[in-house]
């Protein structure tokens, strides 16, 4: 396989698909770390909310990490995208923007991800551009922890009371078809998985699926027959959700947008 | 046994051996060792340190929320990762010291129904609304500097578990007055506006950080016993002077000044700072909950501590079933 | 309802070859779960390649009041190093040797 050393040896519409790819890294992981650190002073008990502190950083800090790669890349750099880009400039996807809700829609939001994100990133080990497969290799730790994290509180919540039962189901019937979209497909992905920077979404899907059946069988939850998946995030068309978070989250920054703050 | 039972034993004023043991204990701390868990104390000690150690708890809990407010709006992604882990280390400060008082017999969640009924205390500061992001940046920086001049003291102190989480907490401290001050050079260095905004917040967090040690107690008996006692080793006003003379300087290298009306001034006579007396009746009664953000304090604590019953439940349950966890390995 | 969960002893290694320090406690409903949770509180700073996590009830110790069974009641310098005169006795017994050996060894004092 060609490996590509630095953003200087990526160029055309192989650089356009490592950007789009990198892109919605990015956004995924700013946008959820930024829902997930509402929690901080107010989870259900301290310890739990320490925990998801944690997290939230993670993602925020990884966030980071691939915004630094798109200013490598030629993009503006990180504070600017993070917090000056139009809202139809984001590719994250639509589970990442969806509201906190209760602690059940919290941690099976996050658990849907961290499946998903420690398949991206093993596979991501491996990328032909190199940047990317180092910062992968780096992360695998967190995610790990992450992954850990959410199988302890999926697998107990899941059938510990009818009410925690209850409100689980109810947070996977309303994020499955959100974390489907996940792997929607985009017009660069050929491209991607062509100069070998990731695998087809159509792949990590499947071995999403292989992973979340068992556990949901262990913690007494079904995942729904017909769930279709949320599309539009890859491309930049989100829900008005979307826009009121960067709202909130730019609110300071456009006192003063050229202030180092 | 090491245990956080609290078993007591003729721990009162005209009980069987207290003079003996009371001169033991006291002793025992004149010779700079710590008191542990397991040890006979006084229950005036006991009670006094439960106190001071849940009110310092519930300071840090609650101190999460001004901030807390703050995090979603965060400037930068620098500054957004900064404050959500100084939030963070208030809520480990709240559970380590929870947890230290918890050694003295009183459980953890006692203290939390308690404060969320508004029937135990909490910080003057915190009583107050963070209303910009500058406040944010006055608040790491002055209001944890002066934290921490109490708490450096208290880590001093006779009781071991309080004594051991103060030292730690000092530590992550020490973060939060460097990510408060480095905020605040950064706006008094910046733009009209955010200078603006620094000196507002000043002027208006002046009054509640010149609180935040308590109204003057250098006379009272009860200081006495606790200076005695190794629950309190400088007087609230030493302890102001200590932060006065450390950030009036910094305050004013930052171009910033301190609201004249507070007459603030260096004697060299004496060595200390003089000032206008705060209003100590308007101190009792924010204390007491009447602060302009008490009450939403609480509301948003309740909330959370509601929110979170149904987990809490739901994992007693699944523990004491004693189901077969699934491996996170 | 009590539902404060059950409290773990937290222990710290900071590298391998280090012993496992207890630097706390915190809430946790079971042992997995308490791993998970005591990873933030306690190992999210410093350096650390293992925890370890100890219901707290599983803890048995010795009483304060019974600090003075660790009191040495009889000479016990036997058991230590220090106990013993080794030098001072080797040099006392060089002095009887012929002077022409002590010489050869350089004695300096």
């Amino acid at each position: 396989m060609t490996t590509f050393a630095n953003a200087e040896s990526v160029a055309g519409e192989v650089k356009d698909a490592l950007i789009d790819l990198i892109y919605r890294l990015a956004d995924d992981d700013l946008i959820l770390g930024h829902r997930n650190s509402v929690w901080t002073g107010l989870a259900p008990i301290l310890e739990a909310d320490i925990a998801m502190s944690s997290l939230a950083q993670d993602e925020i800090g990884q966030a980071v990490a691939y915004y630094t790669l798109l200013h490598e890349l030629g993009e503006d750099d990180p504070d600017t995208l993070a917090f000056a880009r139009g809202v139809e400039d984001y590719r994250c996807a639509s589970l990442t923007v969806l509201d906190r809700g209760d602690w059940a829609f919290t941690t099976v939001r996050q658990y849907f991800y961290d499946v998903y994100k420690t398949h991206r990133l093993a596979a991501l080990t491996e990328s032909a551009y190199v940047p990317l497969a180092q910062l992968a290799r780096k992360v695998r730790g967190e995610q790990k922890y992450h992954m850990m994290h959410s199988r302890m509180w999926v697998s107990r919540l899941g059938d510990a009371t009818d009410e925690s039962h209850q409100r689980m189901q109810a947070a996977v019937d309303a994020l499955y078809g959100h974390a489907l979209g996940l792997f929607e497909p985009t017009p660069h992905e050929a491209v991607a998985v062509e100069a070998g920077f990731c695998v087809a979404e159509a792949d990590l899907l499947a071995a999403w699926r292989a992973e979340v059946e068992p556990m949901f069988e262990q913690a007494g939850l079904t995942s729904p027959g017909d769930a279709k998946p949320v599309y539009g995030g890859r491309r930049g068309a989100h829900a008005a959700e979307l826009q009121t978070l960067l709202d909130e989250m730019q609110q300071v920054y456009r006192l003063e947008p050229t202030a180092a703050w | 046994m090491i245990r956080c039972d609290h078993v007591v034993t003729n721990d009162k004023p005209g009980d069987p051996g207290y003079d003996e043991n009371l001169a033991a204990f006291e002793a025992r701390i004149a010779r700079g060792d710590k008191v542990e868990p397991g040890d006979w104390m006084p229950d005036a000690y006991r009670q006094q340190l439960i106190r001071l150690i849940h009110v310092h708890a519930n300071s840090e809990i609650c101190g999460a929320l001004p901030e807390g407010g703050w995090i979603p709006h965060a400037p930068s992604l620098k500054r957004k990762l900064a404050l959500v882990a100084k939030v963070q280390d208030e809520v480990g400060h709240a559970q380590l010291l929870y947890r230290a008082a918890e050694t003295l017999g009183k459980p953890r969640e006692e203290m939390i129904e308690e404060l969320i009924a508004g029937k135990a205390k909490y910080s003057n500061v915190f009583h107050y609304h963070a209303e910009t992001w500058a406040d944010v940046a006055i608040i790491a920086w002055l209001i944890d500097a002066g934290a921490i001049v109490n708490q450096r003291m208290m880590a001093e102190g006779s009781y071991g578990p309080y004594s051991r989480a103060l030292k730690r907490i000092c530590y992550e401290e020490a973060f939060h007055l460097t990510h408060g001050y480095d905020m605040c050079i950064t706006l008094a260095h910046g733009t009209t506006l955010q200078r603006d905004m620094l000196q507002d917040a000043l002027n208006r967090w002046w009054e509640p950080i010149m609180m935040f040690h308590g109204p003057s107690d250098k006379e009272s008996k009860h200081n006495e016993i606790l200076m005695k006692w190794g629950v309190k080793l400088k007087s609230n006003d030493q302890q102001r002077q200590e932060f006065l003379k450390q950030y009036v300087p910094k305050i004013g290298e930052l171009g910033l000044t301190i609201p004249e009306k507070w007459n603030l001034r260096f004697d060299e006579a004496t060595g200390e700072y003089l000032y206008a007396e705060p209003n100590w009746e308007e101190f009792i009664n924010v204390v007491r909950g009447n602060g302009p953000a008490s009450a939403l304090r609480l509301r948003t604590r309740k909330m959370a501590h509601d929110d979170g019953l149904w987990v809490r439940e739901a994992l007693e349950s699944a523990a004491r079933d004693e189901r077969v966890p699934v491996s996170v390995n | 309802m009590d539902t404060q969960w059950r409290v773990y002893e937290v222990f710290h290694q900071q590298s391998r070859g280090e012993p496992h320090v207890h630097v706390g406690a915190i809430h946790a409903p079971d042992a997995e779960s308490a791993i998970v949770m005591a990873k933030e509180q306690y190992g999210r700073r410093q350096a650390c390649v293992s925890l370890w996590v100890v219901p707290s009830d599983a803890i048995v110790g010795t009483s304060y009041e019974d600090v003075d069974i660790f009191d040495h009641g009889t000479d016990k310098t036997y058991r230590e190093p220090y106990g013993y005169q080794t030098t001072k006795r080797v040099r006392a017994q060089s002095t009887k040797r012929p002077r022409s050996m002590r010489e050869t060894e350089g004695a300096t004092g």
